[in-house]
């Protein structure tokens, strides 16, 4: 009986409940209705007869019973006639009432991982069939941005694995095509390790970015001094700018602890800090700020470039993507260090995010105060 | 000096055992996991390398019945995965040592030479190669008669080379060792070459032999020779 119940379809299930109170309410109305009118007869016939002495007053009270055992037969034999044609038509108009759904079922069925860009038609858009088909329109929606997004990555991505390992082919190739001299034979090896290098890095930095996705970094977070880390980086990075002949200045003039994997933290740093060093003009000033408010740790980082124009502002934290091209592949850059930065941030429960004027562009990485 | 190496992807078995001939070790290379463990109870190695995924035998479960037996022989584990488990799990096991594929040579043959070092006092105070002389206590350098002024960073790289001297040194071996970044997602490189440029300026100046050479897609070593 239970096995019925949760397997038949909700059209059913509303017919069955549909009868079920349908009849509980037509006994009352018949019982009712049945008392009812045997009262009536009765104070009918108790009645003192007016005129003249009734002779057949006891052959008027069997016929009266006797109509009363007609009327419950009526009663008895139409309950159940009248119910299952209820019934029926209750099914009728479930189903009816229902076939959008099963529609709907069939439609979003239709829409596969290489059909993402379709939707479903949504007839009114302010009932509930409406509604819930907008819900999974909305969801397919964000379904065919993250698949695009994986898309894209995954043809950006083996496009940068390509450039180093046919670069190391090509060295090969021509390195054996033809007699060289032992300086050459250095010369193309040490160019295949440094592309070696280049693949490594990659690797290693889409692992890591993997591992980020899938929340799988492990932390050993501790209480530091965001003020103190921020002037190690600056410390470390410090010869980078000072070969562009820019000034890092860095005011962090009280001790904000954070609570956050250190190493990790740190790259997220190092990589928003190197990025402003590259994208800085020469002979600038890069600031860099550690404050706190009431609830947050913030670490900002402005430099005084151009700026970011806004069709880029959106899209600077993804994966591989370059403003510049031609530019960042000159700096060595992997396009992939904001990503990074955002991943790193991530894990450890922070915000990262740009804020870019007409004058300079500002990282602000706000983390949880410890 | 015996090494064995267990390793069953050939090329890079043939690769290490050729670079460590060169150093001058007895290298003895076993191809699946059955092999490596035969010979590392049969034998007497001073140091094993052992990768960590063989067919057969994982390189966990030799490393684990060898230490079962009391073979205190140092093992130095390669793996493919650079999961947090697999480093810990095997540290844990007994191992000395581990690198993470793919590795450079330079850093292997480093870090054999630290484990085969192991127990002798290292304790020195004073670094010399050619007329360049650290002092580690003062921390002070000398090169010939000039006194050299150096950052603590430069001194610090300076140490590193040397201790390595005659050997090849990575730019990941730098990142990790000198600016304790273990991280190679980390962007160091930069740093490291422009910090290294700095440092050069100072000790090889124009006019003397080179002390600090670069060489291309590897790293850096300081050896005398060629200009």
């Amino acid at each position: 009986m239970r096995r019925w119940w949760t397997t038949a379809s909700i059209r059913v299930r509303l017919t069955a409940w549909y009868a079920a109170v349908l009849t509980l309410l037509l006994l009352l109305y018949a019982t009712a209705t049945f008392f009812a009118v045997r009262h009536e007869f009765h104070e009918q016939l108790e009645q003192p007869a007016t005129g003249s002495e009734d002779p057949s007053h006891a052959t008027a009270e069997e016929r009266v019973e006797e109509q009363l055992d007609e009327v419950l037969l009526v009663l008895i034999l139409g309950l159940p006639v009248t119910v299952v044609a209820a019934g029926f038509g209750g099914y009728l108009l479930a189903r009816r009432a229902l076939a959008p759904i099963d529609q709907l079922a069939a439609d979003a069925r239709r829409i596969t991982a290489d059909r993402l860009h379709e939707r479903l038609t949504v007839s009114n858009a302010h009932d509930e069939i409406g509604r819930l088909a907008a819900v999974i329109n909305e969801t397919f929606a964000r379904l065919e941005a993250s698949f695009d997004q994986l898309r894209r990555f995954t043809a950006d991505a083996s496009h940068e694995l390509r450039t180093p390992l046919s670069v190391i082919r090509g060295i090969g190739e021509f390195g054996l095509g033809a007699t060289r001299t032992p300086r050459e034979y250095k010369d193309a090896i040490g160019s295949m390790l440094e592309e070696v290098d280049r693949l490594t890095r990659l690797v290693d930095t889409l692992l890591r970015l993997a591992r980020g996705d899938a929340g799988t970094v492990r932390l050993t977070r501790e209480v530091i001094d965001l003020a103190d880390l921020a002037r190690e980086v600056a410390a470390a990075l410090g010869v980078l700018a000072e070969d562009r002949r820019q000034r890092i200045h860095v005011d962090a003039p009280e001790r904000v602890p954070v609570l956050a994997d250190r190493l990790v933290l740190r790259e997220a740093i190092t990589n928003v800090v190197d990025n402003a060093i590259k994208y800085g003009p020469a002979a600038s000033v890069i600031h860099i700020r550690v404050a706190r408010d009431l609830r947050q740790a913030v670490f900002t980082v402005t430099d005084e470039g151009p700026g970011i124009a806004a069709e880029h502002r959106g899209r600077i934290f993804d994966r591989f993507y370059r403003i510049d091209e031609a530019r960042s592949r000159e700096m060595g850059g992997t396009g992939l260090g904001l990503a990074i930065a955002k991943s790193a941030v991530e894990a450890n429960a922070g915000n990262i995010s740009l804020e870019s004027t007409g004058a300079g562009s500002t990282f602000r990485i706000t983390l949880p105060r410890a | 000096m015996r090494v064995l190496i267990v390793e069953d992807e050939r090329k890079l078995a043939e690769v290490l055992a050729s670079a460590l001939r060169a150093e001058h070790y007895d290298v003895v290379v076993a191809a699946t996991g059955e092999d490596g463990f035969y010979r590392a109870n049969a034998e007497i190695f001073d140091l094993v390398v052992l990768d960590l995924m063989l067919p057969g035998r994982s390189g966990l479960e030799i490393l684990q019945t060898l230490r079962q037996r009391r073979i205190e022989t140092p093992v130095l584990i390669l793996t493919a995965r650079d999961g947090l488990d697999d480093r810990v799990l095997g540290l844990d096991l007994g191992a000395d040592d581990y690198l993470v594929k793919p590795f450079a040579l330079p850093e292997l043959l480093a870090r054999i030479r630290a484990l085969l070092r192991r127990g002798r006092p290292s304790e020195v105070f004073r670094l010399k190669f050619a007329d360049l002389e650290l002092d580690l206590v003062a921390r002070r350098v000398v090169r010939g008669e000039r006194l050299i002024d150096l950052t603590a960073r430069e001194f610090e790289l300076l140490e590193y080379l040397v201790r390595h001297q005659g050997h090849l040194v990575s730019r990941e071996m730098l990142a990790r060792d000198v600016w304790k970044e273990p991280r190679r997602a980390t962007p160091l490189d930069n740093v490291i070459d422009v910090q290294m440029a700095r440092l050069r300026r100072k000790i090889d100046p124009e006019g003397v032999p080179r002390l600090i050479q670069t060489v291309r897609g590897v790293g850096f070593v300081v050896r005398e020779g060629e200009p």
